[in-house]
């Protein structure tokens, strides 16, 4: 509950500590956006596997490979979170 | 009419009618006359009861009825659903841990409220309640019309041509639904979530596993949908190059791909905008639960695909019916014994009684708190506030049920669509609000109405196939000045953008006022345990600096 007057105004941007790791947390995720969107590669009949035409068992891998990157994404994420939090606790104590 | 499935499917209706009833005591509450009870479970729902709460929100009966019956009609373009899943979780991890952080350092319990804290205009908040009020309710019609078709194969409902007598079921259920959600709120849904969950995972189990086992395996399956849309092609031949009916086939056309991508991305987009969703996140306990809930949800996904290809399987088992989304229904009942033909279809209507349980106490949140409170009744006591979102709910399932009886719902899922259209309208404010407060506020008020006037021109101007004069019929137009079809909300959300761009740049030259921002670019980030970040949201509070 701060009041905004009381609050400084946003200073300039000061660098994340854990840039480089929000970027690979964006590197996951990026593939489970784009790839189900990009139809004309997976809107095909052969290779069937276990019956099921490709178009079909693409999107159910993909499923897998989606959830697997969402999980290292989110593994990846609390390790920049607690960085990035240690971080602002420092700057804190600097003050 | 079957006893058996009759009387087991009444009993597990009758069982979360009780339930409903009861989850006013659950993780009881002093009282439930005020909103953060009533609207939003005392809040602080963990990993746990939000991963049941989100599923049940993106789970519905249009998951069961509407997407194989697409499949089973042989438009496969309906298995964009597909996609859409896995689309959303990925930009659910990206943005909604700024929306929940900004939202519990500020206190804003709904999108319009961060709309009115971000751009400082109550017209603009305004809008986005409205739209959000106005979207959910073809998304509850959604789940009206699976239960109505469920209720029709059981053979419960009478021949009467009355279109009261006719759907009387419909109305006791939906009475039963209104009932508990006005007494219990949202504690009734996240619940009753437990129930309706099991019963569809083990009725999607039985479902994928034993019913390919009696069809001669998957391999059968898709060869036998494939032989029967080749079979209505030929007959249809005529009929096709005429354009009175559209081909069949078991994968989409090359010119169907822009469709399938745009509808499965509007969708992804438009779900978090909903109101119903964005009750769901708020109300867990802090930002992690969102990011761990995206990368568990997928487990939904892989259901999600194979409930759709029940649409072939009921093709693979013969079934005929006149109404594609009676497909899955009459395969149950064909298929399955009689008493697990009545746990079917009473997971269906139970997964369609949830997500509109929580649909229509968001839609009332948003009126009680952005228009009632913020226009009406700015002194409003807690009980008046509760009091008039109680009222609300029941106003919107009305609404939705006019949605369900005046428009053509042969295909149930150009509803959804239909909302998808108009949400998406409150893109540029909430999702993009997110990042940069670039965009001048009356623009975007300005982009939103013609945004949401295009869609809905353009939709009104979709001819059921074989029905000319008709509206309302399909989600797709093609894109302006070119022969490929998209998804309507995409083009109007074009324009919208377009025009809000436009007349930014216009207003900052004309330097016109644009409002104080009450966020900092650190409220976007900031998590439990940090200054002013509120643990619960108190729906009470007015927004604040």
């Amino acid at each position: 509950m701060t009041d905004a007057s009381r609050r400084p105004p946003d200073g300039p941007r000061t660098p994340h500590p854990s840039r480089g790791l929000w970027i690979l947390v964006l590197l996951l995720l990026a593939p489970a956006i784009v790839v189900p969107l990009m139809v004309p590669i997976y809107d095909r009949t052969d290779p069937t596997l276990f019956g099921f035409p490709f178009f079909y068992w693409f999107q159910f891998a993909l499923i897998l490979v989606a959830a697997l990157l969402t999980i290292t994404a989110l593994k990846v994420s609390w390790v920049a979170d607690r960085r990035d939090r240690e971080a602002r606790r420092d700057r804190g104590a600097d003050r | 009419m079957n006893g058996v499935a009759v009387s087991v499917f009444v009993f597990l209706f009758l069982l979360v009618t009780v339930l409903g009833f009861a989850a006013a005591r659950w993780r009881r509450a002093e009282s439930l006359e005020s909103l953060d009870e009533w609207g939003l479970g005392g809040r602080g729902f963990g990993t746990f009861i939000a991963w049941f709460l989100i599923g049940g929100d993106i789970y519905t009966a249009y998951t069961f009825i509407a997407v194989p019956a697409t499949l089973y009609a042989g438009s496969v373009v309906g298995f964009f659903a597909v996609p859409y899943t896995i689309v959303v979780y990925p930009l659910i991890f990206l943005f909604l841990p700024r929306l929940w952080s900004v939202s519990h350092r500020h206190g804003y319990v709904t999108p319009a409220d961060f709309v009115q804290g971000r751009y400082d205009s109550r017209p603009l908040a305004l809008a986005v309640a409205v739209t959000g009020i106005l979207a959910t309710m073809p998304y509850i019609a959604l789940q009206l019309v699976g239960m109505q078709v469920v209720l029709d194969v059981m053979g419960i409902g009478t021949e009467s041509t009355n279109w009261f007598v006719k759907d009387l079921p419909l109305f006791l259920a939906f009475a039963v639904l209104a009932a508990y959600t006005y007494s219990s709120g949202l504690r009734a849904p996240a619940l009753i979530a437990f129930v309706k969950d099991t019963l569809i995972y083990v009725v999607i189990l039985v479902a994928v596993l034993y019913l390919p086992s009696q069809l001669g395996g998957w391999s059968n399956i898709f060869a036998s949908a494939s032989e029967s849309f080749d079979q209505f092609n030929t007959e249809n031949a005529d009929a096709i190059a005429a354009g009175e009916t559209s081909a069949r086939g078991m994968i989409p056309p090359a010119a169907a791909q822009w469709a399938y991508a745009s509808l499965a991305l509007g969708s992804a987009l438009a779900l978090f905008m909903y109101p119903h969703s964005v009750t769901g996140v708020l109300s867990t306990r802090n930002r992690g639960v969102i990011r761990r809930n995206a990368a568990l949800l997928p487990a939904y996904s892989f259901l999600l695909g194979l409930l759709a290809l029940l649409g072939f399987v009921a093709i693979a088992a013969g079934i005929q019916v006149e109404n594609a989304q009676a497909a899955v229904p009459q395969l149950f009942e064909n298929e399955f014994p009689a008493w697990f033909a009545g746990v079917g279809f009473a997971a269906i209507v139970i997964g369609a009684l949830v997500p509109a349980a929580i649909m229509s106490i968001a839609a009332a949140n948003l009126w009680t708190r952005n228009i009632y409170r913020a226009f009406i009744n700015p002194s409003a006591t807690h009980a008046e506030e509760a009091r008039q979102s109680k009222i609300v709910s029941l106003f919107v399932k009305f609404g939705a049920l006019a949605f369900v009886l005046f428009l053509p719902n042969k295909f149930a899922i150009n509803l959804q669509l239909l909302g998808g259209v108009w949400i998406l309208q409150t893109l540029p404010a909430i999702l993009v609000g997110l990042y940069t407060r670039w965009f001048h506020r009356t623009a975007l008020l300005v982009g939103w109405a013609v945004g949401m006037a295009y869609g809905t021109w353009l939709a009104y101007g979709v001819e059921v196939p074989g029905d000319p004069g008709s509206h309302f019929g399909g989600p797709l137009v093609f894109f302006p000045g070119t022969e490929t079809k998209v998804y309507i909300a995409a083009v109007a959300l074009l324009l919208n953008l377009l025009v809000t761009t436009v007349l930014t740049v216009v207003f900052r030259a004309m330097e016109l006022d644009e409002g104080a921002d009450q966020t900092r670019r650190d409220d976007y980030t900031a998590d439990i345990g940090d200054a002013g970040v509120a643990e619960e949201l108190d729906p009470h509070e007015p927004i604040h600096a």
